[in-house]
């Protein structure tokens, strides 16, 4: 144990001196952080409205063809109940309810007048009034088709208190998310391939070190230096653009150390396959980059096409994000990303397989 | 006495090429004992597997009582290792680099101390990879002596250092030897075999093809009738080259 930790003091004081390293590692997150911090992206775009159609009659399937005919709404058909969670974790914009008696035809005198609710997101006022006037103006159209008359339809409007979702907020987890991957991916391949290549690995083999003993100290600094990250990069989060971590830091620094421990099983992995330093970049390159876009980091992953949804949402990076995101915005416990969870520890597990396939001592 | 390193029958292939082809040899304690031959003939090779790098197919390896197939580990920490071609982690000072490889093998050592013994005393605190050629090579046998180890292992000591700095490192193995280590290196420098080694063994492609003290080889060969175009010349070029230019070690 001693001798596992002084190895890693050792590694850690070797690496605090190495410039290019600590600017990738500390630097160049900040930047980022900072950079698309300052940002406002997202501030509006479409306004996303779930219709839950508990009329299913003509008139009601009408009204919902036309609004999926106008483009600024993204319409989903979800029921009510799931719709008010997804509005309170502001993934949705509107709910429009449409009543059982829904008609837009005339009612004979006497009859009630059918109510149509619409819950709009209050953390997102200006797509709550957009769509709210894109509703009325359907109503108002379809009624004068039919009856040359004002609508006899009652729209309710409510609010919902959604959490107030900045870009920032979306942004922390996945940077974090990003960084750690980086981070223990770049670092291991990068510098293992190195020290193979030079015959530094060959050179301790020949002392009787236990491999382990070395490898583990390897895992350590590498986790040292992400926590040291993660703190840093929500550190300037919290001080310079006031987010709110709700479900906690501790909760976030420990998703983010499961993370890196999967991402270093893929860079000891990598290591181990290269031959030189120069095939390093590639095929780290081809393993981030589509998770980089894909994953949730700069925007949101239903960003990705439909096509390859069903792969973009089990990729690792997506899972942690997914998990950094529920903590950090809607204060989800540690319990309530357990599938997540899982999720990062099958790919440890196809990771820690792979580079004890390809991490090989006797081979170096 | 016992011999420190015992070899009988040694093979080891790479795929279809076999690289020892079946080798047996002794080293006594306290002597120097050179394994010679010209690239490729095996010599890495067996050292390698003498210092438990490398598994052999046949035969056995025994180094200090120990043999190397059955107890690497036990084998590791008996013997002191200098590799071809091999070189530290990058970042650690030359006094760090002796100490990491302390810590590799359980022992404190005072690390300014044994920098003094090579020579380095003055560049304990110096980055390992800004040392010179030479430099590092004895850093690399301050590093291998950590464990105060039985035999130790030199793969190519001197190749690519100029001439100062391979006189250099030839009275550091003396005295390494003077101090009472026994000394197994490899060699494709003659000269270098004839000035150190109390014995050598001259390998060629896979085989021990002679083995004796240099004297006595040169004596044999000399018996077999061999002459060769007496120069009269009292020094050569080399000669030349270190009145020129000193034989204190260049410190750059």
């Amino acid at each position: 144990m001693r001798q596992t930790l002084l190895l890693t003091f050792m590694y850690l004081r070797a690496y605090a001196r190495d410039r290019t390293a600590m600017f990738f590692s500390l630097v160049v997150p900040l930047m980022l952080m900072v950079i698309f911090g300052s940002l406002n992206l997202g501030a509006f775009g479409r306004v996303s409205l779930a219709i839950d159609d508990q009329a299913r009659n003509p008139a009601s399937e009408q009204f919902a063809a036309t609004l999926r005919g106008i483009s600024t709404l993204t319409i989903r058909e979800v029921d009510q109940e799931t719709a008010l969670v997804q509005l309170k974790r502001t993934e949705l914009d509107m709910l429009l309810v449409i009543p059982r008696d829904f008609a837009v035809s005339p009612s004979r005198a006497g009859q009630p007048v059918p109510t149509l609710t619409v819950y709009g997101n209050a953390a997102r006022p200006q797509q709550v009034s957009v769509g709210q006037s894109i509703v009325n103006e359907v109503i108002t159209r379809l009624s004068f088709a039919v009856n040359q008359a004002a609508p006899v339809v009652n729209v309710k409007q409510e609010d919902v208190a959604g959490v107030r979702l900045r870009y920032v907020d979306f942004l922390l987890p996945g940077i974090l998310g990003v960084n750690v991957m980086q981070l223990a991916i770049f670092s291991v391949a990068f510098a293992l391939v190195v020290d193979k290549r030079r015959g530094v690995l060959r050179r301790i083999m020949a002392t009787p070190l236990r491999p382990w003993r070395f490898l583990v100290a390897q895992v350590l600094t590498r986790l040292v230096l992400a926590t040291l990250q993660v703190l840093i990069l929500i550190g300037v989060a919290v001080v310079l653009f006031g987010v709110r971590p709700v479900g906690g830091i501790p909760a976030l620094v420990l998703v983010s150390l499961l993370g890196c421990v999967l991402f270093l099983t893929i860079g000891f992995a990598l290591a181990g396959w290269a031959e030189t330093e120069n095939q390093v970049p590639a095929i780290a390159q081809l393993i981030t980059l589509p998770q980089f876009f894909f994953s949730g980091v700069f925007f949101d992953k239903s960003a990705a096409p439909d096509v390859i949804r069903p792969i973009t949402e089990r990729l690792p990076l997506t899972i942690l994000n997914d998990a950094l995101r529920e903590i950090s915005v809607q204060g989800a416990t540690l319990w309530d990303v357990r599938l997540n969870l899982l999720g990062l520890l099958i790919w440890t597990l196809v990771g820690y397989l792979l580079a004890i396939r390809f991490f090989r001592f006797d081979r170096f | 006495m016992p011999p420190i390193v015992a070899v009988r029958d040694l093979r080891k292939s790479y795929g279809k090429i076999e690289a020892v082809r079946g080798i047996s040899f002794e080293v006594a304690e306290g002597e120097v004992f050179g394994l010679l031959g010209p690239n490729g003939a095996g010599k890495t090779t067996t050292v390698e597997i003498l210092e438990g790098l490398r598994k052999a197919d046949g035969g056995s390896a025994v180094v200090d009582g120990i043999d190397v197939a059955k107890e690497p580990m036990k084998a590791k920490e008996r013997v002191g290792v200098q590799l071809q071609q091999s070189s530290f982690p990058e970042n650690f000072t030359a006094k760090e680099t002796v100490e990491l490889f302390a810590l590799c093998y359980g022992v404190t050592v005072d690390a300014l101390a044994l920098l003094g013994q090579v020579d380095l005393g003055e560049r304990a605190g110096q980055r390992q990879e800004k040392l010179s050629g030479g430099q590092r090579q004895r850093l690399s046998i301050a590093a291998a002596l950590v464990n105060r180890p039985r035999v130790l292992f030199l793969d190519e000591p001197t190749t690519g250092l100029d001439p100062q700095a391979r006189r250099n490192l030839w009275d550091l193995v003396r005295k390494i030897r003077e101090a009472g280590t026994t000394v197994f290196l490899t060699t494709h420098y003659m000269d270098e075999a004839e000035v150190l080694c109390d014995r050598v063994a001259v390998m060629d492609s896979g085989r021990i093809i002679a083995m004796d003290e240099p004297r006595a080889l040169i004596g044999a060969l000399l018996g077999r009738g061999f002459t060769k175009p007496v120069i009269q010349q009292q020094a050569n070029l080399e000669d030349v080259f270190l009145d020129l230019t000193g034989h204190e070690l260049r410190e750059d």
